[in-house]
């Protein structure tokens, strides 16, 4: 196993996405991936039943009485109940796009195979949490629901693997589809490569959020998709719809770089301020470099909160 | 130029390749997939530069190249070799212009067109080049002959104008082709400018042009061109009061697609109108008008049928001649004996009108040699030779002209000294009572007696019994004009001087044959009585073309004066034969040389009927019987020269030059697409 030395954090192992893509078990490669790196970073952001206290909150009528802190009446006359975060026995549900500009790969790995091992880890790390891990598959429509369950890590891991990248794909459909079948709020962890406008993106992501779901959104893209270093001039076929363009890369790349750098600073804003959690994920990073600045960061974020 | 496998032109096609690898194929031949087009495509960017040729030079070198190389493989060679260099240069061509002057070419602006058109070939000959001018109507004749001199052609064209002769292409072909045929120059040409009349052309005319002869037309006919003409007039003769009356009927045709009404037609004698009537006319045919009869009291008197007026005033009018009937005087001398002897030939000959018989019945003891004179025709009928004729006086009248008609009968007899006056030696009397009687089997219809009698249905002498008849044996220079089914002589005749003896071996009338009973017996008698008096029917109009006999028409041998329709004074010799060719439209008057000697004898001619009819025929159709070919094509102008192996390699050589000038440029085009490509990393 290769350590990747350009990491910057030190004292951590990174693998490498190719050598992890020769890893044909899922469960191993998240296991490879999420044991020694963290271990009780993740934890729910909701509050619940539980031992570990969150804060106190003013009753309102309707509330569980045994909630009420009398401790707290006693010394202020006034009713609170507490709050706890509840950790444990949340819902984990894996959004993956996988439409046919997922299947894009330059370096050997593609974006599915990229979101897929992403997928894979974190459904891991929440599994291990005692978390329901369930998938949802989507291009145009939704491709394979696995409903979550704390029994149902192994079929997410299979539908994992069996995912193709055939079709083309489109955000707002399956999503709105997908929130009616959320009941229970939960984690929501979106895989896709969001080819799509920003605005358009976040109308799509928005019924998910109301229901109350803790949402992430991983935004995977191929380093040639940030950094357009094609040579020759060509016919790019889009792989969603099959158009052909002629491309001449040298007159474009300046201009490429600046949009799909705007385009992916447009999302990160907009998700900020829906309060979601935005990363970009460059399928050259090895897969666990990725998933710890992600957890570290929502670490963070979580102790702010 | 020319190719020898002009097919590899289809190869030209491959000068699209370039452009096509320009502004389609580098830009397709490599893929890229991209997850998305939806950055690449807000880009904006000027595809027209990527569609745009930038090196033009380059792509021209490419498309010259391939060009070159299929010129190269269809094998180009000269067609012009030093004759044709020669033919450039000029003095190799022999043209002959066959300008039609007929009367039809008077229509209109035709002849104006049609000098028009003779002064374009004029002013294209070369300085070397021979021309022959050759005007034909109904014959050809050459106004020029195969000259130089453009001076000359012109001025001949000049005072050509048209005739009122027919349209024949025939004659004038014919001389065009025999003078190109006796031409020694490279390219020999007729060029025939006419109004191209159908009936100027049956198709039976034995014309060909041989090879390297071309036939070029040039017509100058108007479509739907409308012509009023008056093609024919008839009389009919009536006698009142002892003078004759004419009605003239004229035709009146109209030649065109348009219905013509309100035509006036118009009938003048010796210059004095008589009448005019209004006639209408459908399109494409024929009315008739009638005029009231006017008296013929004098020979040879001028009348003209006028109708219309149009583009073609020549067949507007109608010439014609009249002169009073003249009536055969025949002398019929009979025996005496029999007083009905003579009845059935006296009552047939009274019925004739064309021409009317005077006849006169004489028993044959009376007659006297003055009884001849001014008797177109004697007739012995059943009678002995009279002696008063004998001896000479019947023999002269004979000799001079006269007409001698002897039918055999109980009382003929025949002396001895008068014997050649017979056609042949008399012998005895046959007798055919036996049975039915004898017919007359044989007729020789080539005689101008009997043939009439000529087609079917014309006479049936079949039902005439015989039954007797006077033996006759012919001489070594007599002719037999029949003879009976036994094979003896019926009827032969005998020239003696000018005149006429015939020798008919049985009765006139029904005492040995009944013939006189059957319907043929009349035209029989009229045919022969006009025969023996050498009669001959006037006619009152001649078509432009006919020859006449003067001598028929002037009794005296004195000399003649001619003045024809347009003017022209003609003197003829006595001793000169008399023939006249009537070649105007108009009225040709002959006179005797010597001044007041009476009123001149007229003839009237008109145009060809056929002239009127305007109706073009194609003048490929002409060309292509002439030519045998159905078009006359550039190759076939030029009479192909003899090429020697060395001359047919160096005309086609040049396809050498052309694929090495293609591979040049290939090899160029590489160079310069190599250098470009090296300071540009795409395109």
């Amino acid at each position: 196993m290769a350590h990747d030395q350009r990491g910057t954090i030190p004292g951590a192992r990174f693998v490498d996405p190719k050598i992890l893509a020769r890893v044909g078990n899922l469960e191993l490669l998240a296991r490879t991936v999420v044991d020694g790196l963290i271990n009780g970073m993740h934890r729910a952001p909701f509050f619940g039943a539980s031992i570990d206290f969150a804060e106190h909150r003013g009753y309102v009528p309707g509330d569980d009485i045994r909630r009420v802190d009398w401790r707290v009446y006693a010394r202020t006359d006034r009713y609170y109940v507490k709050q706890y975060e509840a950790d444990t026995n949340t819902n984990f549900t894996i959004l993956f796009d996988v439409s046919r500009s997922m299947r894009f790969a330059s370096r050997g790995v593609s974006k599915l195979e990229y979101g897929s091992f992403l997928g894979a880890c974190l459904g891991y790390l929440a599994h291990r949490q005692r978390d329901r891990v369930g998938i949802l598959t989507f291009d145009e429509d939704i491709v394979s629901h696995v409903p979550p369950s704390a029994k149902h890590f192994e079929m997410v891991l299979h539908t994992l693997d069996q995912a193709k990248a055939e079709r083309p794909g489109h955000l707002s459909a399956p999503l709105q589809k997908m929130a009616e079948h959320f009941k229970r709020r939960g984690i929501l962890l979106l895989i896709s490569d969001f080819y799509d406008e920003p605005e358009a993106v976040l109308e799509a992501i928005k019924p998910l959020k109301f229901l109350g779901n803790d949402l992430i959104v991983f935004h995977v893209l191929d380093p040639q998709e940030i950094s357009f270093e094609y040579q020759d001039a060509s016919s790019f076929e889009d792989l969603e719809t099959g158009e052909q363009v002629p491309v001449v890369p040298e007159s474009f790349r300046a201009q490429y770089r600046a949009l799909i750098q705007e385009h992916i600073a447009a999302l990160s804003t907009r998700f900020s301020e829906q309060r979601i959690d935005y990363a970009l994920i460059n399928t050259s990073e090895p897969l666990d470099r990725a998933l710890f600045s992600y957890l570290s960061s929502r670490e963070k974020l979580m102790r702010v909160r | 130029m020319s190719f020898l496998a002009p097919l590899f032109f289809v190869g030209l096609g491959a000068i699209a390749i370039p452009i096509l690898v320009h502004l389609i194929q580098r830009e397709r031949k490599r893929v890229v997939e991209f997850p998305s087009l939806m950055f690449v495509q807000r880009i904006p960017y000027q595809s027209v530069r990527r569609r745009r040729i930038r090196h033009w030079y380059l792509l021209a070198m490419r498309a010259a190249a391939i060009a070159l190389i299929v010129a190269a493989f269809a094998r180009p060679f000269f067609t012009k070799g030093a004759a044709a260099a020669a033919v450039a240069s000029g003095g190799t061509r022999e043209v002959v212009i066959l300008l039609d002057q007929s009367a039809s070419m008077s229509y209109g602006d035709y002849w104006q067109r049609a000098r028009d058109e003779a002064r374009k070939v004029i002013t294209s000959l070369g300085a070397g080049d021979k021309a022959t001018l050759v005007l034909f109507s109904r014959n050809a004749e050459e106004s020029i002959r195969a000259t130089s001199d453009r001076g000359r052609l012109e001025a001949s064209l000049n005072a050509a104008k048209p005739t009122s002769g027919a349209t024949r292409f025939g004659p004038a072909l014919k001389l065009a082709e025999s003078i190109l045929a006796r031409s020694s120059l490279q390219r020999r040409e007729a060029v025939l400018i006419s109004d191209f009349q159908k009936s100027g052309w049956t198709g039976a005319e034995d014309v060909h042009f041989g090879e390297g002869l071309t036939l070029t037309p040039v017509s100058v006919a108007s479509d739907n061109a409308a012509n009023i003409a008056v093609p024919s007039v008839t009389f009919a003769r009536s006698t009142f009061s002892n003078q004759e009356r004419i009605t003239v009927t004229a035709g009146v045709a109209n030649k065109s697609t348009e219905p013509a009404s309100g035509i006036p037609v118009s009938l003048e004698v010796e210059g004095h109108q008589l009448e005019t009537q209004s006639v209408n006319i459908g399109p494409n045919s024929t009315a008739s008008a009638s005029f009231a009869p006017f008296t013929l009291a004098e020979p040879t008197v001028h009348g003209i049928v006028k109708a219309g007026s149009d583009r073609f005033a020549a067949d507007n009018s109608f010439d014609f001649v009249l002169t009073p009937s003249q009536s055969v005087s025949v002398l019929v001398i009979d025996s005496g004996a029999d007083r009905n002897s003579s009845f059935y030939l006296s009552k047939a000959l009274a019925i004739g009108t064309t021409p009317p018989f005077q006849t006169e019945t004489v028993p044959a003891g009376r007659v006297t040699p003055p009884m001849l004179d001014k008797r177109s025709a004697v007739v012995l009928n059943d009678a002995p030779l009279p002696p008063g004729l004998a001896g000479g006086a019947l023999r002269q009248f004979v000799q001079r002209g006269g007409g001698l008609l002897v039918a055999f009968g109980n009382h003929s007899v025949w002396p001895a000294s008068e014997a050649d006056l017979l056609p042949g030696h008399l012998g005895a009397i046959v007798d055919r009572a036996e049975g039915r009687g004898g017919t007359i089997g044989f007729r020789d219809y080539s005689h101008p007696v009997f043939e009439v009698f000529k087609a079917p249905r014309s006479g049936d002498f079949s039902a005439a019994r015989v039954q007797r008849y006077r033996a006759l044996e012919p001489g070594a220079d007599d002719r037999v004009l029949a003879r009976y089914d036994d094979g003896a002589v019926a009827a032969a005749e005998k020239r003696v001087g000018t005149g006429r003896v015939v020798a008919f071996t049985t009765t006139l009338d029904d005492s040995w044959t009944d013939l006189a009973l059957k319907p043929v017996y009349l035209p029989l008698v009229h045919q022969l009585a006009r025969y023996l008096s050498q009669y001959e029917q006037s006619s009152a109009w001649s078509t432009v073309g006919a020859v006449v006999d003067l001598s028929a028409r002037l009794k005296s041998r004195a000399d003649r004066v001619i003045v024809s329709p347009s003017g022209l004074r003609t003197r003829v010799a006595a001793s000169e034969p008399g023939l006249l060719e009537l070649n105007e439209h108009g009225v040709y008057e002959i006179r005797p040389a010597t001044a007041g000697a009476g009123r001149p004898d007229r003839i009237a001619v008109n145009l060809d009927p056929a002239e009127s009819d305007l109706a073009p025929l194609d003048p490929r159709e002409l060309v292509a019987a002439v030519t045998g070919r159905a078009s006359q094509t550039t190759a076939s102008r030029e009479r192909p020269a003899e090429l020697t192996p060395d001359e047919s390699e160096r005309r086609q050589s040049i396809w050498w030059y052309l694929l090495i000038g293609g591979v040049l440029l290939l090899a160029a085009e590489t160079i310069v697409a190599n250098r470009l490509s090296r300071h540009e990393r795409f395109l």
